[in-house]
């Protein structure tokens, strides 16, 4: 009996704190995010292989 | 009925060998001396280009497009499968060119990431694009 109303009320918390509204402020500064160049890196450590491969296949191209 | 098979049957051999790619294609040597010369060279996009200001016959620069189109159509290629589009395979193709001293050779000139036309020298190494490392 003691525990389901120990229970109750940590859920009734739960609850509570969950509903808290948090305030996000706008940055003044829009964010510069700046991935363009590690993703295109990342694709090309990726492609090694492919490179390689299509080089070897066409030998007379290069 | 057996004759008309196997006429069909050479037809078919004569088609396929005439649609199958050389296996044992050799470069092209015109533009093997062009790239000598400095008229053309190897670009950071993984495609041929004309060296700023050369002279460019209509043979040679015929060449060199056919060049681009077929290195075009393996890129397309090979991009499909890899999951990757045109461009990304290009651009890593020209980062292995640009690193291998015998398809980027000395005295060959190149364009580097900027557009800029440069010359491989025995003292000035190749500046590869800062995406391939």
């Amino acid at each position: 009996m003691m525990g389901r109303i120990l229970a109750l009320g940590l859920g009734a918390a739960v609850l509570a704190t969950g509903c808290i509204p948090v305030q996000i402020q706008a940055p003044d500064r829009p964010i510069e995010i700046n991935l363009n160049v590690n993703i295109r890196q990342e694709v090309i450590v990726r492609l090694e292989r492919d490179a390689e491969e299509l080089l070897q296949q066409n030998q007379d191209l290069f | 009925m057996t004759q008309r098979t196997s006429s069909l049957a050479a037809a078919f051999t004569m088609l396929s060998v005439m649609l199958a790619p050389p296996a044992f294609a050799q470069r092209d040597s015109a533009i093997a001396e062009a790239r000598a010369a400095g008229l053309v060279g190897e670009q950071a996009d993984g495609y041929l280009g004309f060296v700023t200001g050369a002279q460019i016959s209509a043979d040679l620069r015929g060449r060199v497009e056919q060049n681009n189109m077929r290195r075009r159509a393996a890129y397309t290629e090979r991009a499909a499968s890899a999951n990757a589009n045109v461009a990304e395979i290009a651009v890593a193709v020209a980062c292995e060119v640009f690193q291998d001293p015998h398809r980027l050779r000395v005295g060959e000139r190149y364009r580097d990431e900027a557009g800029q036309w440069r010359q491989h020298t025995a003292t000035q190494a190749v500046a590869v694009p800062a995406v391939c490392n």
